[in-house]
């Protein structure tokens, strides 16, 4: 049988970086085919080629057998491919009729009647419902991607390239998607999924593909595999199973926020009075979508944001109302989300960045200079913790990729007498050895008297690697009750405020 | 009353007309995510460009084709800036209206015939104060029931998830600003043959006050012509009151010619409700 997509001698570089080299891939009809893989390991890159997005520097990419060479998407879309990116391509500010016609319009003159007949259609065979007229920005994440789907199927689409899809979705959310990619594949369609969740692939795939650093590992049928070999093969050896936490009581000062409420961009709240204890030696989950109150809760915490009532207090001291400069000396230590923004300063260089947030540190000053054996001592620690690679210690910061720029932001704030490690996706665009050592370092410096809150949008990473796990949903804090409290879909429920 | 109706009334219609084919041209610009603070300068070389064809070729059509033709060249050169050489808009649109304000002065100075009296042909001017009241409407229906139209809100509030969707912002915009310099082409026609003649700078601020219109209209077309039409009211007040003195007190003209701009501020501040920008405004 001729597969519906083959990839054949697939080569791709982007400046110094080879991200796909000699690829080879077959999917064939009514399956679902799951390519695996690390953050860099080129399966987006793969699909990107597919979908004419992006144009290989070698190989050929064959529809039915036949080999095509998309210019651009628009010309992938009328070869029946349709792809959902991991940051779905629906723009909030119109309405989600308008969103499902986009780049596919019916005609010169659009009948909102017409129109809303077929989607309404298309839809109802899915199981969806949908508001057309409301605006798209008030779609939960699990609607929005139903609204990607739809899209795709507006499009006639029948190969479906789904981008890590379940990223923003609740365990829940992300079971009824691929109840729904099932039922197409079923009618015909040809659905490849990009994920590195190897979980999800036992579950709901037919065949895995895996890349690892642009190089094809292997293709074979799920059913051959389980989610600890499929780990293997995406890093290349089995991974080390951290081990169990032992229960520690070590001393310090712990975190304890009362009834906190800070507001948002747009003045509504985005935290509504949130309270919560960490005690010393205790790493804290927030799980939650993306946009429910965690970033304006951390902004709020390091002092960028202005709580408007409630306590924060690290040991005795009161910090609600204090400027940030008092929070880092009581050892509130950020792992930002966005490391270019709010992480590092692109241009100065690693020895500089590794000092920032610590520069009003006794042992880092001389007098009215800065003490430069100090400096490069604690960038010497900060590279070192967690192998950051560099050319020089004076090399501008921006010439690190971006893992390694994670790697040392994460560094710096375990570097010097952190207390209260506030971390944002500290994962973020890390593979699962770094993600394990930045987790490991987190709990060392946990044990050894500060306390920690990590942010992530992966609910799995937070139960692997927390002590405990809350959820947050449009600023609320929803603490999972007793006898759930590691139970993946009961917290999934208290994420997305399913349960209220 | 029958001066409201005999004086006020045309005078307000006549002053506000530029204003609103103006901001519907910065509507078409502003959606689609290209700023254009450019409305002044490509009214000013339309109005001197028309009026030259037209005192020249004795033709009233002819300065009206030429006026919208200087529009749209200034137009196109504020695309093939902000979208091709990536240069900022605002930057892009500065240069512009400095190149109208030198330009037109320059091609006044050189070409005018002086001695040619009375006023250059013109169309009658109802023709464009029905265009300007009819365009509002027509925009509302193009950007609700247009395959263009739709693509257009859509490349202004995101052109890159526009472009994943197989839709080309940057011949989106060029549609968009096509349209913007035919409109203000059009004003700036309007203006000249308002006045008879063209005078140097003699737009006077009015492609600012156009921006604010539609600013303060929330860049929609009917509240933002509401608002152009709220403005040229004010204008017409300025000059019904001038030199009366109100409540006593002997306001200045330029009392009256600062309110749109004071509106403007009070909106931007968010008093009069929150204004909302098209969120992909300025973004390649």
């Amino acid at each position: 049988m001729t597969p519906t997509v083959e990839f054949k001698g697939i080569s791709k570089r982007f400046g110094d970086v080879q991200a796909l080299e000699d690829v080879a891939m077959s999917v064939h009809q009514g399956e679902i085919h799951a390519v695996l893989g690390e953050n860099g390991a080129g399966k987006t890159t793969l699909m990107r080629i597919l979908y004419g997005a992006i144009r290989p520097d070698a190989g050929q990419v064959l529809l039915d057998g036949q080999p095509r060479a998309f210019r651009n998407s628009a010309e992938a879309i009328l070869a029946g491919v349709g792809m959902v990116s991991q940051h779905y391509s629906i723009i909030p500010e119109i309405t989600c009729l308008e969103n499902l016609m986009l780049g596919a319009e019916p005609g010169f003159v659009v009948s909102p009647k017409l129109a809303t007949e077929r989607a309404e259609t298309i839809a109802q065979r899915m199981g969806f419902q949908f508001d057309w007229k409301a605006r798209a920005d008030t779609l939960s994440p699990g609607g929005a991607q139903k609204l990607e789907i739809l899209k795709l199927l507006w499009r006639r689409s029948r190969i479906l390239v789904l981008d890590e899809p379940t990223a923003m979705l609740s365990p829940d959310d992300a079971d009824a998607l691929y109840a729904s990619l099932r039922q197409l594949a079923q009618d015909g369609a040809t659905v490849l999924v990009v994920t590195h969740r190897t979980r999800e692939v036992v579950a709901h795939c037919d065949r895995a593909t895996v890349l690892r650093g642009g190089r094809l590992v292997t293709s074979l049928d799920v059913k051959d595999a389980d989610a600890s070999s499929l780990a293997q093969f995406i890093i290349g050896h089995p991974l080390a199973e951290l081990e169990p936490r032992p229960v520690s009581h070590p001393s310090g000062p712990g975190m304890v926020l009362k009834d906190v409420w800070v507001k948002g961009d747009r003045g509504d709240d985005a935290v509504r009075g949130v309270s919560l204890r960490l005690e010393p030696g205790e790493v804290v989950g927030l799980a939650g979508v993306d946009g429910s109150g965690q970033r304006e809760l951390f902004q709020a915490l390091v002092g960028v944001r202005k709580i408007e009532r409630g306590d924060v207090n690290v040991g005795e001291r009161p910090l609600a109302q204090t400027p940030s400069a008092r929070r880092l000396e009581a050892g509130i230590r950020l792992i930002p989300e966005d490391r270019h923004l709010e992480g590092v300063i692109e241009r100065w260089s690693l020895e500089a960045n590794a000092m920032l947030g610590l520069q009003r540190r006794a042992e880092m000053r001389s007098g009215p200079w800065v003490a430069t054996g100090a400096r490069r001592a604690l960038a010497e620690e900060v590279v070192a913790r967690f192998d950051t690679r560099f050319g020089k210690l004076s090399d501008p910061i921006a010439s690190l990729s971006g893992g390694n720029q994670q790697r040392l932001v994460a560094a710096r704030a375990l570097a010097r007498d952190a207390q209260v490690i506030l971390a944002f996706q500290p994962a973020r665009g890390l593979d699962l050895d770094s993600t394990q050592r930045v987790y490991k370092a987190i709990r060392e410096a946990c044990d050894a008297g500060a306390c920690a809150l990590v942010v992530s949008f992966d609910l799995d990473e937070l139960l692997e690697y927390c002590d405990r796990v809350t959820a947050i949903f449009s600023g609320v804090l929803r603490s999972p009750e007793q006898g759930s409290e590691r139970d993946r879909y009961a917290i999934g429920r208290l994420m997305v405020g399913a349960d209220a | 009353m029958i001066d409201f109706v005999r004086i006020f009334l045309p005078t307000a219609v006549s002053l506000a007309a530029p204003l609103m084919l103006a901001a519907m041209g910065g509507y078409l610009s502003e959606r689609s995510g290209v700023i254009n603070i450019a409305l002044e300068g490509k009214m000013l070389m339309a109005a001197c460009a028309a009026a030259l064809a037209a005192a020249s070729s004795g033709n009233a059509a002819i300065g009206l084709l030429v006026g919208i033709a200087a529009a749209l060249v200034m137009s196109l050169a504020h695309w093939l800036f902000t979208q091709t050489y990536k240069l900022d808009h605002i930057v892009s649109g500065m240069a512009l209206n400095l190149v109208a304000v030198g330009g037109s002065n320059f091609l006044n100075k050189r070409f005018t015939d002086l001695s040619a009296t009375g006023q250059i042909p013109q169309l009658p001017l109802p023709v464009y104060y029905v265009l300007a009241f009819g365009l509002p409407v027509i925009l509302l229906v193009y950007t609700t029931r247009t395959r263009p139209g739709l693509r257009m809100l859509a490349v202004g509030s995101d052109p890159g998830k526009s472009r994943q969707m197989g839709v080309d912002p940057l011949r989106v915009r060029m549609l968009g600003l096509i349209g913007t310099g035919v409109f203000t082409g059009l004003a700036g026609v309007l203006i000249v043959s308002n006045a008879g003649r063209f005078t140097d700078g003699m737009t006077g601020g009015k492609g600012y006050i156009a921006l604010a219109a539609l600013i303060l209209g929330r860049w929609r077309p009917v509240p933002a012509a509401a608002a152009a039409l709220l403005f040229g009211m004010f204008e017409a007040l300025q000059i019904q009151f001038q030199g009366t003195p109100l409540l006593g007190a002997r306001l200045p003209s330029e009392f009256w010619l600062c309110i749109p701009y004071v509106v403007t501020i009070v909106a931007m501040a968010g008093l009069l409700g929150q204004s909302r920008a098209p969120a992909g405004l300025g973004k390649p």
